[in-house]
């Protein structure tokens, strides 16, 4: 029987790499050989948690992953957003003016590449695939905070590039 | 009043910054280390802690009071070769370093003293 595999990923996203790499062979260790059920595995992940998430808060390695969420994604999205606006203002007929579609492909490629560049700092796919969550959830933040209403394709889009940019980021830095 | 000050800011600069006080878990899972030696890990402190103190305690509560053990210069840890009943993951071993003995030590000695002269009721008396 195997265990979990969503409570190894949470496992693997939450601690930091070195330490998700021991806990979660301890953790299999102990499964195989004791014959454990998988609620003591899912009890001892979900448990393990807010120690682990600590440790790494201490070790300042969850700040820069959340800095380069922030600087990779939000930030140029947040700047971008606030050049729209600044562009948007400067319009005197304003009726009928929406958003250039090509305006926001750059806007969203513009995102992807700032998230590309920060998951390219990390460096295994499993601190990328950290960063890309909290890309994600520093976008989700960002477009909640844009005052421009943003539509809901280009949102859904924004939301699914910049984790994919810093995912592809990390993916670059391993295999070149 | 600011010599009392400075000299307990000393002191706490001299002692407590350098980590040489232990917290009640950071004691146990110390003296689990110790007693394990040569097969002390992750898992094997957690089930030590398990059997002897009845404390079913997290495995990433342990890692964590490992960490902070090692950070303070009580604990040296190895990697070992990855097995395939870990996962092909490696292993991470523990060991108890002079400063780690010495710590116990002053712990164990801080609390005989304070338990010197203290009358126990029986088991139960006390209700």
């Amino acid at each position: 029987m195997k265990p979990p595999l969503l409570m190894r990923a949470l496992l693997l996203v939450v601690a930091g790499e070195a330490e998700a790499e021991c806990v979660a062979g301890d953790l299999e260790e102990e499964f195989g050989q004791s014959s454990r059920s998988r609620c003591w595995y899912i009890s001892q992940v979900t448990r393990s948690l807010l120690p682990l998430l600590l440790l790494r808060v201490r070790s300042g390695e969850l700040s820069r992953i959340l800095l380069g969420a922030v600087l990779g994604a939000a930030l140029p999205l947040l700047l971008l957003d606030r050049l729209w606006c600044l562009i948007y203002s400067q319009i005197p007929l304003k009726d009928g003016v929406d958003r250039a579609p090509g305006f926001l492909a750059v806007n969203i490629l513009a995102v992807t590449v700032c998230a590309c560049i920060s998951g390219f700092e990390r460096r295994s796919l499993r601190q990328g695939a950290s960063s890309a969550m909290l890309a994600m959830a520093a976008v989700g933040v960002a477009l909640w905070a844009c005052n421009g209403s943003a539509p809901a394709p280009y949102a859904v889009l924004v939301l699914l590039f910049a984790p994919a940019g810093s995912l592809l980021g990390s993916a670059l830095r391993r295999f070149t | 009043m600011l010599l009392t000050l400075r000299r307990d800011f000393l002191y706490y600069v001299e002692t407590v910054a350098k980590g040489e006080f232990l917290g009640e878990f950071e004691h146990i899972v110390l003296l689990a280390v110790w007693r394990l030696s040569d097969t002390a890990y992750g898992m094997s402190v957690r089930r030590e802690i398990a059997d002897r103190t009845g404390r079913d305690v997290s495995i990433g509560a342990v890692y964590a009071t490992l960490e902070r053990l090692a950070a303070k210069g009580l604990v040296t840890s190895a990697l070992s070769d990855p097995t395939p009943e870990r996962g092909g993951r490696a292993k991470r071993s523990f060991r108890v370093t002079g400063a780690g003995v010495d710590a116990v030590n002053r712990t164990r000695q801080g609390l005989a003293n304070m338990l010197e002269g203290l009358e126990f009721p029986a088991a139960g008396a006390s209700r």
